[in-house]
């Protein structure tokens, strides 16, 4: 007995002094026990007259987060009327139902230390709401109302139309605004995709252009709920039939797609701005989702400049040149239409020229000899393992169902995307690099100090246009 | 660190979220385990196993405010080089590697130590430059990029990153639940193994996100010169990031002793919240870090801002539409009086319905946004900040003159037992938003831990409920007047 005991102590301490001494191991040399991974369930509805339901309980904490998709958004803004659906947003937001008045309701929620925000999208409004579980009820019927006798109080209409105007003002403060407007304008002319809102369509708008978009676009039909925390789904199901069940809805507004406009030919322009760095942006027509190569661009995104310190963009510019701090890539795909492939970021004046003949040179690199196997399987093995993130916090779980069915993903979206990603291969990379990254049909927006780029530029017989800021 | 941008920002939402919690008294609070290790190591671990994932934080008392004036920003700059690798990640052959880090090490210190003299000799500084470029070059060769992001990104791990605030550093990830040991392994091996490599091109990526989030941005510009009115004496003065001149003044001695000084058990938290067994995260933390030696305390800060004798100003001309700080001195937690500013704060900024907003946007709609935050950290006394966006055509002056007379009225109208009870609400609902993530949860624990105690927590609730109307106007009394403020504007041109 007691020898056995001295025995254990020893393997103990030589155990202790192994661990200690040197690490014998390499950290990603440890072995893992398996994850199970376990796709949440949440529960689907759909009420007589046509909403949509998602649900999922979490009560660990007393609150209940509720998002509402509506389909309408700045896409179906006619041109001239730029801004209205971001007006329709913040009017809603602030401008009080037909029981309350703005000041009424804002009290209420105010007291309730609810939180409600209204925002516009390209393809869908959404209303959050956050809200203590003891309140639940209460914030359920004046959301019901506020969806569908919204007062659009004067005085608040104007105070948030005011408020658009502000941005307006404020448009030119931050570079990298300047820079993402000059780029959408240049890829997208004349599309609701390409143009901001301005003091004239702002101006013209009217109250009843107001009440006008808030009939077309808020229909039972056309609104989906997600709903997480602290519920029981019976009583939502009963509060939700109790407040807007018997909502009719009236002729559903025209969703047509205005077709994406030819861009105009690639070039580089430089704005102004007398600061110590130079905002750069280039970019060209991205994808939209129901491109078959999804999969495969969001990889070769992620290698490009998508995976942060895993993607070229960032080693060579960051951190073997010390040339920026953020440098990265997007291509994001549009839920309907083709969005936008961008590369952004920043640089001292006297690199951005530099930066831009980089970024041109990994792009192109990428193209001609695409990835290795190790890289392909790094950025795979990343995609994959982090999946299980999708599913962390429950009210993203939910949002996220809604929004994949909202945007009519194929219904196994989640549960293949695992087996999309693992079936990619080097040739899929090269190929899809090749045909979604254009190199030189970049539009490129470099907003800094125009003598020095103006400078470097012609020091490279770099062709481009000094644009007054407007 | 990769989106660990505009630092101070995230600071602010830490003051907003500071206001701590009260249904962590009756659920949460009773879950947090506290422990403390032989060395010194405070461990706060809160299990949920609600999704298979952990959110790891671990956070050393010891930020910007520690900083001497030789080595100012050397905290920030350190967080960076600590993500540079190991004796064994991010090389590959550390013994063939060391005699080039020392060569790049002496080129670098040389053209340092030429550009500071009074007459440059540019022709030696230029052979010093591209000698260090050659070597520079020659070790790309031997490292392996960024391997911490790798590994951890290929075994699933997401928002690997790090922050520097005033008050602390802190390195953090969240990773699938059976992960933990990768992520003991890793951060134990950077404690105990660092190597400092790729630092002179670490310095110029510091001057870069500077420029970024405070040159090109009129925010963060006015943000700092308000902080540096404001400030006389104590280091809440400087910028997390350094002034600029002090970026390209680094040096690697330093920045060793500052981490060989201060990143030591008795100055460090780790929190986990998520997936895991408490004793089985215990014991593998006890495993990886247990040994590490204690160190000493980080010296308290001692220097004192003197009293504040009358009003400061500070005029920002930048190319962009105005904007305003108004700041006053105030003490920080456990004063008592701390409390009440929570309270204050919320009733005029918090909402729609709150004075502020009411008042100024919508009343008289003078400007567009008006925020009330604590700043610029929390271990020493700090400052109530006021930061509003006038409408265009609106003069900034009367934005003030506006502003001072609400301030007049929290006198003639008191705030009611109303007001009082509503900001109560409102402060304990958004710390339980607060806590519905893994990280955000993890991230209030250790910055109140950093402050003093997360016990905090517990108590805060309490605290709240003891504040009074008549506290209320009182701190509106003694703080909130004309010599102890700083007015901080931002416009084209001159101050309007």
């Amino acid at each position: 007995m007691k020898t056995t005991l001295l025995y254990l102590h020893v393997v103990f301490l030589l155990l202790l002094v192994t661990a200690q001494a040197a690490p014998a191991q390499r950290p990603d040399q440890l072995t893992f026990p398996p994850l199970e991974m376990v796709f949440p369930s949440i529960s689907e509805h759909q009420t007589v007259n046509g909403m949509r339901i998602y649900l999922k309980k979490n009560d660990e904490l007393p609150l209940v987060d509720l998002t509402l998709m509506v389909r309408g958004g700045s896409i179906y803004d006619p041109l001239g009327k730029t801004g209205l659906s971001q007006w329709l947003a913040q009017a809603l937001e602030t401008g009080g139902t037909v029981l309350l008045t703005p000041a009424q309701l804002e009290e209420e929620l105010d007291r309730m230390a609810a939180q409600l925000s209204v925002s516009s999208s390209s393809y869908s409004f959404q209303i959050n709401l956050s809200v203590h579980q003891r309140d639940l009820n209460r914030a359920m019927e004046l959301l019901a109302d506020l969806l569908r006798r919204p007062r659009f109080d004067l005085e608040r209409v104007e105070l948030a139309r005011q408020r658009l105007i502000e941005n307006v003002h404020r448009r030119n403060d931050r570079p990298a605004d300047i820079a993402s407007r000059y780029l959408a304008a240049a890829i997208n002319p004349g599309h609701p995709f390409g143009v901001e809102p301005t003091l004239d369509t702002l101006t013209s708008l009217t109250v009843d252009d107001l009440v006008a978009a808030h009939q077309q676009y808020f229909q039972p039909r056309q609104i989906w709920w997600g709903i997480s925390g602290a519920i029981d789904e019976d009583e939502i199901l009963r509060l939700i039939d109790k407040h807007a069940g018997d909502w009719e809805g009236g002729t559903s507004g025209d969703y047509t797609l205005p077709e994406l406009p030819d861009s105009t030919t690639p070039r580089i322009t430089v704005i102004d701005r007398q600061l110590s760095q130079t905002t750069l942006l280039m970019g060209h027509r991205g994808i939209s989702k129901d491109n078959p190569d999804l999969h495969a661009v969001r990889l070769v995104n992620y290698l490009l400049g998508g995976g942060g310190f895993n993607s070229r963009l960032m080693r060579e510019i960051r951190s073997n040149r010390g040339l920026a701090y953020s440098i990265y890539s997007m291509l994001q795909p549009g839920r309907y239409l083709p969005e936008l492939f961008i590369v952004s970021g920043e640089t001292k004046n006297d690199g951005a020229i530099e930066v831009v003949r980089m970024v041109r040179e990994i792009i192109e690199e990428l193209r001609v000899s695409g990835a290795s196997i190790s890289e392909l399987e790094s950025a795979k093995k990343s995609l994959l393992n982090s999946f299980i993130f999708a599913f962390e916090d429950t009210h993203a779980v939910v949002t996220q169902k809604m929004r994949l069915q909202f945007y009519a993903y194929p219904d196994d979206y989640l549960e293949t995307y695992q087996q999309q990603i693992e079936a990619l291969t080097v040739e899929d990379i090269m190929r899809v690099a090749r045909d979604y990254l254009q190199p030189d049909q970049l539009h490129i927006v470099l907003v800094g100090d125009s003598g020095i780029l103006q400078t470097d530029l012609e020091d490279e017989a770099m062709v481009f246009e000094l644009v007054e800021l407007d | 660190m990769y989106r660990r941008l505009l630092v101070f920002i995230v600071f602010i939402f830490f003051c907003l979220l500071l206001s701590p919690a009260i249904a962590l008294a009756g659920g949460l609070a009773d879950r947090v385990q506290e422990h403390q290790l032989e060395n010194g190591l405070t461990v706060l671990l809160v299990e949920r196993h609600s999704s298979p994932t952990v959110a790891a934080y671990i956070s050393f008392r010891v930020g910007a405010v520690n900083e001497d004036s030789q080595q100012r920003g050397i905290a920030h700059m350190l967080e960076h080089m600590l993500f540079k690798g190991t004796t064994t990640l991010g090389t590959r052959d550390f013994e063939a590697e060391l005699p080039l880090l020392q060569q790049i090490e002496e080129a670098g210190a040389k053209i340092d130590h030429l550009r500071r003299q009074a007459d440059v000799d540019t022709d030696e500084l230029e052979r010093l430059r591209a000698r260090l470029h050659q070597l520079q070059f020659e070790h790309r060769e031997l490292v392996v990029k960024d391997e911490f992001s790798r590994i951890y990104a290929e075994q699933g791990g997401v928002g690997f990153n790090a922050f520097t605030s005033k008050d602390q550093t802190s390195y953090l990830i969240n990773l699938p639940a059976n992960k933990l040991e990768l992520w003991a392994a890793i951060e134990s091996d950077r404690l105990r193994n660092a190597v400092f490599r790729e630092f002179f091109t670490e310095r110029d990526v510091v001057q870069e996100e500077r420029r970024r989030a405070v040159d090109i941005n009129p925010g963060g510009k006015l943000y700092e010169n308000m902080l540096a009115t404001a400030f006389q004496v104590h280091p809440y003065r400087h910028p997390i990031l350094g002034w600029d001149s002090d970026i390209q003044g680094f040096s690697l001695p330093a920045m060793r002793e500052f981490f060989a000084d201060y990143y030591a058990p008795v100055n460090m938290i780790i929190t986990l919240v998520g997936a895991f067994q408490s004793a089985d995260a215990l014991a593998l933390i006890e495993h990886y870090f247990g040994d590490l030696p204690s160190g000493v305390k980080v010296p308290a800060v001692t220097d004192r801002e003197p009293k504040q004798r009358g009003e400061r100003r500070i005029h920002v001309n930048f190319d962009a539409q105005p904007r305003m700080m108004v700041a006053y001195h105030k003490p920080t937690v456990p004063h008592p009086d701390d409390y009440a500013f929570d309270l204050l704060a919320t009733a005029l900024s918090h909402g729609r319905t709150s004075r502020l907003y009411q008042a100024l946007v919508v009343e008289q709609q003078l400007v567009t946004d008006v925020g009330v935050f604590r700043a610029p950290g929390s271990r020493y006394d700090n400052l109530l900040v006021f930061s509003l966006l006038p409408r265009r055509d609106v003069a900034l002056k009367d934005v003030k003159t506006a502003l001072e007379a609400e301030l007049q009225r929290l006198l003639s109208e008191p705030l009611t037992a109303e007001e009082i009870d509503k900001a109560r609400r409102q402060i304990t609902t958004s710390l339980l938003r607060g806590m519905r993530t893994n990280s955000g949860l993890a991230r209030m624990l250790s910055t109140y831990q950093i402050i003093g105690d997360w016990q905090y927590l517990i108590e805060y609730e309490d605290r709240l409920d003891a504040v009074n109307p008549a506290d209320i106007t009182r701190i509106v009394t003694t703080y909130l007047h004309k010599d102890n403020r700083t007015l901080a504007t931002l416009s084209r041109g001159g101050e309007q």
